[in-house]
């Protein structure tokens, strides 16, 4: 059975929405909905060119609805936490009144035994509105539009750029390799896997031959040594981000194995200041105890496992001019 | 080349800038696009096929950029494809935009690379979403030590281009960084980011996006009769590697070195260094001029930096080297790939404005991407045949 491990990546993204698009948004906050003349069309949302032609549209804004016709739907019977409305609801093209166009938009029609093409419906607004479509909640049926709450006026300023709070949650597979890795590093054994084709030797559960595009299986494994000398390095001033996690300047350590031709690389150093780090560093293999087996953090993660980093291990530094070149 | 020449006819790009927050996605690339255009005296009609490039859609958040823009690119009812070769992938995009003409399959292509960095963070999209992201800096740092150590080259080497490629930007309207008193001394007293890159030595993060015009021979030889001269694409290369393994040099990547022969051996160039008037090296960081120098055949191994130091590369050497300021003045990450080419194609097309080297007839536009994994290159002149008799 093939392993799965979830991760999520977040990130508050800004959109720039630009002069057209920047319009329908600040109207949105003032409860008014636009739309732009294209020849006899009326596009809504208003679009920035021709989406047939690309040809470049005047900005001709045309206040249409805001109460309109639905023209096709979808029930969503089971609303996961990123749909608009959390029961279930209508994706539905509505075509506002004035427009030729329609606009998707959730409409809250309680059944889908109750939902119809033809279907009249009108926009729930909320209450403090920032310029996004969301600012409309959903449309509700009837033709008289809805506040929902104390409704807190029209924005101040023209609605230039957007938040767009981006999460996505996927399921990797894990390779057999990385697992049988980190079980060895719970024994603080650092495994190998040797190419038969060409030799070279792959630490961290990568469980193939990027060379050779061979898979590299059990009868492969090796062990390897957990002394080695730091080739080369990083010195990285963090700078700070969504997720960052760092405040001050870290190292990040490549590490030649002692007889072996393995670099194990953009490691972590441990009890070795930033300012202090060197080519030609002896060094030794840090293993988390038992205890902290279960939290990665601050380890080197993945298949690396209990091996936390590296750490002086106070012998005299090797002087060969070629080691700064190991770096893989 | 055996296959129907190719010639760039037209060449756009936007002002880079750190926030282009007056206009969106569509906004910035038609920018970019309508100069193009205009430069090829053509209208969206009468393009064929657009292909698309840009960094990974972690920077931005949107996936399949080339479907949120096909209406505003024009593309409509026509093949549009996206390129994906991280950092070179500009210059890959020119290069897959070629393949389609020289194939005969589009008589007209549209090449278009964009980044809109103000709306992400590059260093979380290239840390993969996680924290201690490394940043290019970081990663780049261990192979500019190596460098330095095995090339024996003096400190200020980097600082040279540093000042340089900045000097090479106020001649060029569209570049993002425009640093007026950039010194030797600026550059060195400018905080250390990864050792040893000094801040002044690093690209910006830019807003921007370029687009380049490619058609046929009879396109190209009626643009030359109506009296603008075309770049004519010589070779078109593009290589990559495994980001890591035993024994893998990333200052002299085989992927790099593999690139270049090919090229040159398509453009029927032997002698690199003295057949090529100018190139378009992709430099995020200074001491990367010195490697691709050495990797892309302009200098023998650990030699590199001895045509920074003897003035060379500068724009009135005799092998200038990123006459519009480089990456290290515009760094719209996906676009900066495709500004080497099409700066290349303008020096050859005698259309460089303030920054153009004087008769340049043959020029290299070079872009790479990842862990020094991807490779782009080509050669344009401002003939089919510039080595003739
Ligand atoms: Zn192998």
């Amino acid at each position: 059975m093939t392993r799965f491990a979830e991760s999520t990546i977040t990130f508050p993204y800004k959109r720039s929405l630009g002069p057209v698009v920047g319009a329908f948004m600040t109207a949105l906050t003032d409860k008014r909905i636009l739309g732009i003349r294209n020849g006899k069309d009326i596009l809504v949302p208003p679009m920035e060119w021709d989406p047939t032609t690309g040809a470049e549209l005047a900005p001709d804004f045309v206040e249409v609805g805001p109460v309109g016709t639905v023209e096709s739907w979808t029930w969503v019977p089971t609303p996961s936490v990123q749909h608009p409305l959390q029961h279930a609801f209508a994706f539905a093209l509505i075509r506002l009144d004035g427009a030729t166009t329609p606009l998707l938009h959730a409409v809250d029609g309680g059944s889908s035994e109750r939902m119809v093409e033809g279907l009249r419906v009108a926009p729930r607004w909320r209450g403090t509105r920032v310029g996004r479509i969301d600012d409309i909640i959903c449309f509700v049926m009837g033709e008289v539009p809805e506040t929902d709450g104390g409704d807190t006026g029209a924005a101040q300023e023209p609605v230039q750029r957007m938040d767009y709070h981006a999460s996505i949650t996927y399921r990797n597979p894990v390779p057999a390799a990385t697992d049988r890795a980190v079980v060895a590093s719970r024994n603080r054994r650092l495994l190998g896997l040797r190419c038969p084709r060409c030799e070279r030797v792959y630490a961290g559960g990568k469980g193939y031959c990027p060379v050779d595009a061979v898979e590299l299986g059990p009868e492969c494994e090796v062990d390897l040594p957990t002394v080695g000398t730091i080739t080369n390095f990083a010195i990285v001033t963090p700078v700070s981000y969504p997720g960052q996690t760092e405040t001050e300047p870290f190292v990040r350590a490549f590490v030649l194995l002692d007889g072996t031709d393995v670099v194990i690389g953009y490691s972590p150093v441990i009890e070795l200041p930033a300012d202090e780090v060197r080519v030609g560093q002896r060094v030794a293999a840090v293993w988390a105890s038992p205890a902290e087996e279960h939290d990665q953090e601050g380890g080197m993660g993945g298949a690396w496992g209990s091996l936390l980093g590296w750490m002086p291990n106070g012998e005299p530094d090797i002087d060969d001019p070629d080691l700064v070149n190991r770096i893989f | 080349m055996s296959a129907t020449p190719c010639a760039v006819v037209g060449v756009g790009q936007t002002h880079h800038k750190s926030r282009r927050l007056d206009v969106s996605f569509g906004g910035l690339v038609r920018e970019a696009v309508f100069r193009a255009l205009e430069d090829a005296h053509m209208t969206l009609a009468d393009v064929e096929a657009v292909i698309l490039g840009k960094a990974p859609d972690l920077f931005e958040g949107v996936m399949k950029p080339e479907l949120y823009l096909s209406d505003a690119l024009g593309a409509v009812g026509k093949p549009m494809f996206r390129v994906h070769t991280a950092g070179s992938v500009g210059g890959t995009t020119a290069i897959v935009a070629a393949s389609h003409v020289h194939a005969g399959k589009h008589r007209t292509v549209l090449a278009v690379a964009f980044e809109k960095q103000s709306e992400g963070n590059a260093q979380f999209a290239l840390g993969s979403g996680r924290g201690a992201s490394l940043g290019a800096g970081g990663a780049f740092a261990p192979f500019i030590r190596a460098y330095i150590r095995r090339s024996g080259a003096p400190e200020h080497i980097g600082w040279k281009v540093a000042v340089k490629d900045r000097l090479n930007a106020l001649k060029n309207p569209y570049a993002h960084l425009r640093i007026e008193d950039i010194s030797i001394e600026k550059v060195k007293a400018s905080p250390m980011m990864w050792e040893p890159i000094r801040f002044l030595e690093s690209c910006p993060s830019s807003d921007g996006a370029c687009a380049v015009v490619l058609t046929d021979e009879a396109g190209g030889k009626a643009a030359a009769a109506d009296g603008r001269p075309p770049a004519w694409i010589l070779g078109a290369s593009s290589r990559s590697e495994p980001s890591s393994f035993p024994g893998r040099d990333p200052v002299r990547p085989a992927a790099a070195v593999q690139c270049a022969a090919d090229v040159y051996a398509q453009a029927g160039i032997t002698d690199p260094r003295h057949q090529v008037d100018m190139a378009e090296l992709y430099v995020p960081f200074s001491w990367y001029e010195p490697i691709w120098l050495e990797a892309f055949g302009f200098a023998e191994e650990r030699e590199g930096w001895r045509l920074v130091d003897d003035g060379t590369t500068e724009l009135g050497g005799s092998l200038p080297i990123n006459a519009s300021g480089g990456v290290l003045s515009s760094n719209p990450i996906g676009a900066s790939g495709l500004l080497r080419f099409a700066e290349a194609a303008n020096q050859v097309r005698g259309a460089a404005g303030e920054h153009q080297v004087e008769g340049a007839q043959v020029a290299v536009g070079m872009a790479y991407g990842a862990n020094n994994q991807y490779f782009s290159t080509w050669v344009v002149g401002s003939s089919l045949s510039p080595f003739a008799g």
